[in-house]
């Protein structure tokens, strides 16, 4: 199988006018020609597979967005190419635009004052969707967001929860081939994200559909997409899986020990402190064979070890250490 | 998309006005408010004169009331919402359909002047007549030229409101845009104060510049102050000016669309 969408050494530079401050600097900078470069994209590779499901993470400003919009067609790359379902996307925006839904988190494509169902008889319209199709898709949709108690409300009244699902049922309505999703549990609780990342998850499953999905959020992760491209400052940094990634880096588990009271400093050389709270202590095991025999062994009794707790990591740990290991590992990937 | 499923963006304008229906009173209201005002303002000019260059109060009437609630397109809200659509971005999520935004526009703002002649032009209108009195077409021909400035009329004020709108992207300000696009509006289409009681250089110019298909051809030709080739002609012109906008209007869209795609909305 040839990818659906490939990358090859993509980026993008934005100019922006330098501006001055000041009013002055204001009125120079209308007639200044100087430009600064923001590289939000840089050198960026990689193949995805028809039906896979990716994570595209990175902090903030990592160009995550810009990635998403060079990929759906409404920006031109800079460098590189870009190839989705075989053709380049800003040059075929129409045919592509047929094939694609997407979603962004912070804008909405609801129209504001109308009923959610008349957004997707739009959508109807706008896709030419043959009315059974459309029929059949909005009852499954309708039924796996459990959106039949607000699908006659207008969209101004919904809650966020319900709005991000409305806007997924309606990038999905036309039969996407590719579903893109920038930031779509933004500002969502706990049990809205949760019903979000169990329903992507059912329709890749279920009905193929290739689905990326860009967060800064780590929770987001290991639910949807055992696929993880990150990138920091453009760049990219990791493509592959998590279990993958945690090999890399080592799983660091942590130990927590709680004394009757604070037993003063403590250092062992099978763990290393982490965090000290007095009666509490945090230790980061130092690798997998050590074992909590052996720590608790090294320090020995005579404490008043009141309680221990030994934790699997993380991913937030995972992808901590990461960030920190960042220029180490940059080098040995 | 298909041409044909352009008009349901016509029937979702109409419909999300109707999510606001209340405000129609106050539309209706502020609406006869001005008209009456206009109305006692002409009444008073005329008094103790049977016509002033020709024209009489009846026929200053109709003016008002055609040039006003029916012609003079209220944009505002139309161009804050394109020019925020334009500032913030949302723009791009158009620009991820298969459609031309432009066309999406067209559709979108007939189906809420539409929307707004029915419930506000028309109760004004019926009101007017019934109290003061409206004169019918100057002849058969008139009315049925009428029609056809009515809609030039209606396309050139979609053009210039889109293009003030577009403008935003390049000026970051579509409030500003709309004050002086209305003040332009208020002298040069003849919404207020018709042509022919100008003086005469700046009818003259005025008379050439498509603001003037807006209000004041189109009153003019409803009361047959322009005779039957004359109207003709000018209904050539309006159209070679809805042309001229439409022209305009493509190569912003394009080169606003170029920019979005490289440097990002
Ligand atoms: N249109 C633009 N013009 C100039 N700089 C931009 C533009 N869009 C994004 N950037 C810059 O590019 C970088 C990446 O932005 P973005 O792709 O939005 O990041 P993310 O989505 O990962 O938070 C940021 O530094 C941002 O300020
Ligand atoms: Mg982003």
């Amino acid at each position: 199988m040839s990818p659906i969408i490939s990358a090859s050494g993509v980026g993008k530079t934005f100019r922006q006018l330098k501006r001055q401050s000041g009013f002055g600097g204001a009125i120079r900078s209308l007639f200044s020609r100087d430009y600064s470069e923001i590289r939000a994209v840089d050198g960026v590779s990689f193949a995805i597979e028809p039906g896979e499901a990716v994570d595209y993470l990175g902090p903030n400003g990592a160009g995550k967005s810009t990635m998403i919009k060079m990929i759906t067609g409404i920006l031109t790359p800079s460098a590189g190419s870009l190839s989705v379902l075989g053709r380049e996307p800003h040059a075929n925006r129409m045919v592509n635009a047929r094939e694609i839904g997407v979603v962004f988190g912070q804008r909405s494509q609801l129209w504001w004052d109308l009923p959610v169902r008349d957004s997707y008889d739009l959508n109807r319209h706008i896709y030419d969707i043959p009315e059974a199709r459309f029929a059949d898709n909005l009852a499954f949709l309708t039924a796996m967001l459990d959106m039949a108690p607000y699908l006659d409300r207008p969209v101004r009244q919904l809650s966020l929860g319900q709005r991000m699902r409305a806007e997924i049922a309606l990038a999905l309505l036309h039969d996407p081939k590719i579903l893109f999703l920038d930031e779509p549990t933004i500002g969502l609780d706990v049990v809205a994200k949760d019903a979000v990342r169990r329903f992507l998850s059912e329709v890749n499953k279920q009905r193929g559909t290739t689905i990326i999905l860009t967060t800064h959020d780590l929770v987001d992760i290991e639910e949807i997409c055992p696929r993880l491209i990150m990138v920091d400052d453009g760049k990219l940094l990791f493509d592959g899986e998590l279990k993958r990634l945690r090999a890399t880096l080592g799983s660091r588990r942590r130990l927590i020990l709680e004394f009757a009271t604070d037993p003063g400093p403590l250092a062992l050389a099978t763990a290393t402190l982490a965090a000290d709270e007095g009666a509490t202590k945090h230790f980061l095991l130092e690798n997998e064979t050590v074992s909590l025999l052996d720590v608790l062994g090294e320090l020995g009794r005579g404490h008043g070890l009141k309680d221990v707790k030994l934790e699997e990591p993380d991913i937030e740990e995972v992808i901590r250490t990461f960030y920190q290991n960042k220029p180490k590992l940059a080098a040995a990937l | 998309m298909k041409l044909s499923a352009y008009p349901a963006f016509t029937a979702t304008a109409f419909t999300s006005r109707l999510a606001y229906r209340n405000q129609v009173w106050s539309g209706v209201f502020g609406e006869l408010v001005a008209t009456f005002a206009f109305i006692a303002v002409w009444t008073a000019a005329f008094v103790g004169r049977g016509t002033v260059d020709g024209v009489t109060l009846p026929d200053m009437v109709t003016y008002v009331l055609i040039a006003g609630p029916l012609l003079n397109w209220n944009t505002t809200r139309y161009i804050r919402e394109v020019g925020d659509a334009i500032r913030t971005g949302d723009v791009t999520t158009f620009l991820l359909k298969p459609l031309h935004y432009p066309a999406l526009l067209f559709f979108n703002q007939l189906g809420n002047n539409a929307f707004e002649q029915l419930t506000i032009t028309l109760p004004v209108a019926i009101i007017v007549a019934f109290t003061v009195g409206l004169l019918p077409p100057a002849s058969l021909a008139h009315g049925l030229l009428f029609v056809a400035y009515w809609v030039v009329s209606w396309g050139i004020m979609f053009l210039i409101a889109t293009l003030t709108a577009m403008l935003a992207f390049w000026l970051l300000t579509a409030f500003a845009l709309d004050w002086f696009l209305r003040g332009i509006m208020a002298v040069a289409s003849g919404a207020i104060v018709p042509l022919w009681f100008m003086p005469a250089p700046l009818a003259a110019v005025l008379g050439y510049l498509p603001f003037a298909w807006v209000s004041y051809y189109p009153s003019a030709v409803y009361l047959g102050k322009l005779d039957l080739p004359a109207a003709g002609l000018h209904l050539a012109i309006g159209c070679v000016w809805l042309a001229a906008l439409a022209g305009v209007l493509t190569w912003l869209w394009s080169r606003m669309r170029h920019r979005l795609i490289v440097q990002g909305g």
